[in-house]
């Protein structure tokens, strides 16, 4: 009897449920024939594929050439088509950087970026293969708007929504393997305004991306074991930022803590720092993410509980902001 | 004397599977009646120089209970030379092994009938009619569970260098998500839980849902694959796929260990 | 010097060990870069066993010769070999890819001792091999640079750009090879991004250029012995291989690029490689 699984790396892309925006795109683009698609030679173990499968003349791969890519991109743009350009977050604003700001925000080229692997979503590969600094990076381009969904269904409304712009989007996402925190698609996303995902008094969990849904655990049980209304925010997009839902949050709950998977340097942190500071009203403030540093390597659930982004770290760290400490209570008895 | 791989196995038996029974009771109503006022306790035992091991039913106001350890005055008793033995009667192979209180046989009977009930779980028993296939994938789900936190307690070095690791986590096994077709295992820091139903205090870290009965039995039957079935949709994976993984390596080991 | 019998016996054994431990470790990993580890089993073992000027017991030795796997995502490939050669305990890496192992799928070259650099984001080894050679040359050194590329490698503008300053400089203590086995993630390279005819490009560039059975100790080593003698300009090797070399169900197959196997597919790959002579 076999041990273990047998399977490739294109297995890998059929098993992903995460990430829906594939379908999402290839539906836009039977409505839109202006919409084309680039890879950097991974398109198979992307989602991207799928709309390679459905429209093979409107798709190119590059190759393993991100700058030539992003610059293809610009030039497609130029010429009167919809771009969605796909490859890791890290070659994304890193390798390509300059092809991205000049050829793309510079000249306000309507290309659209889905940017995956983000963070530490992909702990095994390392850090030549994440990307902690994205956000700071992409939030300093001028022109261009940073969206971070919360999980596959956001992302899905992020792509149809990054078509109402005229302009260059970046959508940062992780592996694909993340659990959903939205149920339906239909909440009202709108690029540029947070999401109270649930009412608080006591203190403001800020966050985007995959911190989202652990958030929401975690406020679910500080409610519950601790008697502490937490507010979550989910700030999906990083640029414009929704500074409006800040301030009523510093002036209702007089504590916010952000965490995103992300260096805490130039991300969410700062963003919402910024807010706060020239707000002026005083407020208890905490960012969490990665500590400056490039990550351990590891499977990103180990990876997220070690840097304290899972609901457990965000249980502790609003516990240490409120200064209170509980304890665990229960038995470990089977229940059959 | 027992090998530790004997032992773990009885181990597997006598806490995780035995339970089992219980379900059993409660889901037919046949099985149940035919237990309405007996009271008595049968004992499973072997004996090993590194100490016996065994484990009684106890039948008393028309519900079973399944205690650890040595009955004083057991109605019927299985007594195994070896843990060898019990093992192999156990896991439905043939065995030599004495029975005291044979002559209470409408008891024996009985009980024997009801132990009939979990061959069930065999990878052979491919039932047709849809309660029993109901009841076959619950029983999985629920060994699977009650297994795999079993095999944690009792030591299996592998199992627990992979618990130790982890802070609290839920492994959530389900038919799409049906309470009374669902079992979860508790892992933290070392220590397991196991139990029917979904877990309602955490968010499961990886969840098996199967999407119906009729689907779930040619993954647990193995003709299925687990890549195939993904990719059909009869079974999703959600959360972390290295630990989904890991929960299927440890079913594996734990299924070559009983049957 | 062309390779006695004795030395064939010897780098066959260590080539079929290594090509067990990649698929170990792929399990033991959770699946792995298998294909590209396995086509750049003759290089590694023929470098690092007959050419490398290296101790195992001194990784930092300043005298010693580096490599630089620039194709990173062999390093599935690269940390068993470099374990049995000696730098390591063997069995560090059955915790490949767990929380803090100093091991995932691009080694850290801060973590793993025997490796020089950390790679894994492709088309930056061969400008970090230009630099190491330069800086020999400088401090008056004697040690050679050798860098592995893989094919797919070869788009990335990166590696032109180091292609160029290696000529121009001349670079001649730097050895360079291709691991030509012909995929990428998405396809045939020549299906995704064409890249041949490959070695006119490298000799456009100002390269010498060696094409070579990359599974053959003979004609690697004759191409390796040349590129050491040569002053006139730097040589790649681009090496001829197969993707999987070594698993029978894996050759020349682009789906084992990266994947994993079961304890039934595991026997099955081993079994080949017991039997497989190659080399």
């Amino acid at each position: 009897m076999a041990v273990g699984l047998t399977w490739n790396v294109y297995d890998a892309n059929t098993m992903t449920q995460a990430e829906i925006y594939g379908k999402v795109l290839c539906r836009l683009g039977e409505e839109n024939t202006d919409i084309v698609g680039l890879s950097a030679d991974l398109a198979k173990s992307t989602k991207i594929g799928e709309f390679a499968a459905m429209f093979p003349d409107r798709f190119f791969n590059a190759g393993v050439a991100e700058q030539n890519m992003f610059g293809m991109a610009a030039g497609l743009a130029k010429a009167g088509l919809i771009p969605f350009v796909s490859t890791m977050a890290v070659f994304t604003t890193m390798r390509a950087a300059e092809q991205v700001r000049t050829d793309i925000c510079y000249q306000n080229l309507n290309v659209k970026i889905i940017a995956t692997h983000g963070g530490i979503s992909f702990g095994q590969a390392g850090t030549t293969h994440q990307c902690t600094e994205d956000i700071a990076i992409t939030r300093a381009m001028a022109n261009m708007t940073v969206i971070v969904p919360a999980d596959g269904i956001e992302c899905a409304n992020a792509v149809r929504a990054c078509l109402d712009i005229n302009g260059p989007v970046y959508i940062r996402i992780g592996r694909g393997f993340e659990p959903n925190c939205y149920t339906t698609d239909a909440y009202g996303f709108e690029i540029g305004k947070a999401v109270e995902m649930n009412p608080g008094t006591d203190i403001t969990l800020i966050c985007c991306g995959i911190t989202v849904l652990q958030a929401l655990e975690a406020a679910r049980d500080l409610e519950k074991s601790a008697g502490i209304s937490a507010r979550v925010i989910n700030m999906h997009t990083l640029k414009p930022l929704d500074g409006e839902i800040i301030r009523k949050a510093v002036a209702e709950t007089r504590r916010i803590i952000t965490f995103e998977d992300h260096n805490i340097y130039g991300g969410l942190g700062s963003a919402v720092a910024e807010v706060i500071a020239e707000y002026g009203k005083s407020c208890a403030f905490a960012r969490v993410g990665l500590p400056d540093c490039f990550s351990l390597v590891g499977y990103p659930e180990d990876l997220y509980s070690h840097y304290k982004l899972d609901a457990d770290g965000i249980i502790e760290k609003v516990k240490e902001v409120m200064g209170k400490d509980f304890e665990d209570d229960d038995s470990w008895e089977d229940g059959f | 004397m027992a090998s530790h791989e004997e032992r773990l196995a009885a181990g597997l038996f006598l806490h995780a599977l035995f339970p089992l029974l219980k379900v059993v009771m409660n889901e037919n109503a046949g099985v149940r009646k035919k237990f309405a006022g007996v009271n008595a306790s049968v004992q499973f035992q072997a004996r090993d120089g590194e100490g016996d091991m065994g484990a009684y039913l106890k039948f008393a106001d028309g519900r079973l209970d399944v205690v650890e350890g040595t009955c004083p005055k057991p109605d019927i008793a299985f007594l195994f030379a070896s843990v060898k033995r019990m093992n192999a009667m156990l896991g439905g192979k043939p065995a030599l092994f004495r029975i005291r209180g044979f002559y209470r046989v409408p008891l024996l009977v009985k009980v024997l009938a009801l132990l009939m009930n979990l061959t069930l779980l065999m990878p052979t028993a491919r039932p047709a009619d849809p309660e029993k296939k109901r009841l076959k994938v619950k029983l999985t789900l629920y060994m699977m569970a009650a297994s795999l936190s079993q095999f944690n307690k009792l030591g299996n070095p592998d199992i627990r260098k992979w618990t130790s690791m982890q802070p609290e986590r839920i492994y959530q096994f389900s038919v799409a998500g049906r309470e009374d077709m669902a079992a979860y295992l508790r892992v933290k820091a070392g220590k397991t839980q196991a139990g029917p139903g979904l877990y309602a205090k955490r968010r499961p870290f990886v969840h098996m849902k199967f999407r119906s009965v009729d689907e779930a039995l040619p993954i647990i039957l193995n003709e299925v694959n687990m890549v195939t079935a993904v990719e059909k949709g009869y079974l999703a994976l959600e959360g972390s796929p290295e630990y989904a993984r890991d929960i299927g390596n440890f079913m594996m080991q734990i299924q070559s260990l009983i049957m | 010097m062309p390779i006695t019998d004795q030395e064939l016996r010897e780098l066959r054994g260590h080539a079929k060990q290594l090509r067990k431990d990649i698929i170990d470790v792929t399990f033991w990993a959770g699946g792995a870069h298998i294909g590209g580890a396995l086509s750049l089993v003759e290089i590694l073992i023929l470098l690092y066993y007959k050419y490398l000027h290296i101790d195992p017991g001194h990784p930092d030795m300043p005298e010693r010769d580096r490599f630089i796997l620039s194709k990173g995502h062999a390093g599935v490939g690269f940390a068993p070999m470099l374990a049995r050669r000696g730098y390591f305990d063997f069995e560090l890496l059955k915790d490949f890819n767990k929380f803090n192992s100093p091991f995932g799928m691009h080694l850290d070259g801060n973590k793993v001792k025997g490796a020089d650099v950390s790679t894994g984001s492709l088309g930056h080894g061969l400008s970090m091999a230009v630099g190491m050679a330069l800086g020999a040359r400088l401090k008056g050194r004697s040690w050679r640079t050798y860098c592995v590329l893989g094919d797919g490698e070869c788009n990335e503008g990166s590696v032109w750009e180091a292609a160029m300053a290696a000529a121009h400089y001349k670079t001649t203590n730097l050895i360079t090879f291709v691991d030509r086995n012909k995929y990428s993630v998405d396809g045939p390279t020549e299906t995704v991004m064409g890249i041949e005819p490959l070695g006119d490009k490298w000799r456009a560039f100002g390269f010498i250029v060696k094409e070579v059975d990359g599974h053959s100790y003979a004609a690697l080593s004759q191409a390796i012995e040349e590129a050491q003698a040569e002053t006139k300009a730097p040589v790649v090797i681009i090496a001829h291989t197969i993707k999987g070399k070594g698993v029978d169900f894996m050759e020349d197959d682009v789906r084992w690029h990266y994947g994993g196997l079961d304890s039934d597919k595991i026997v099955e790959a081993k079994r080949y490689i017991e039997t497989a002579v190659i080399g």
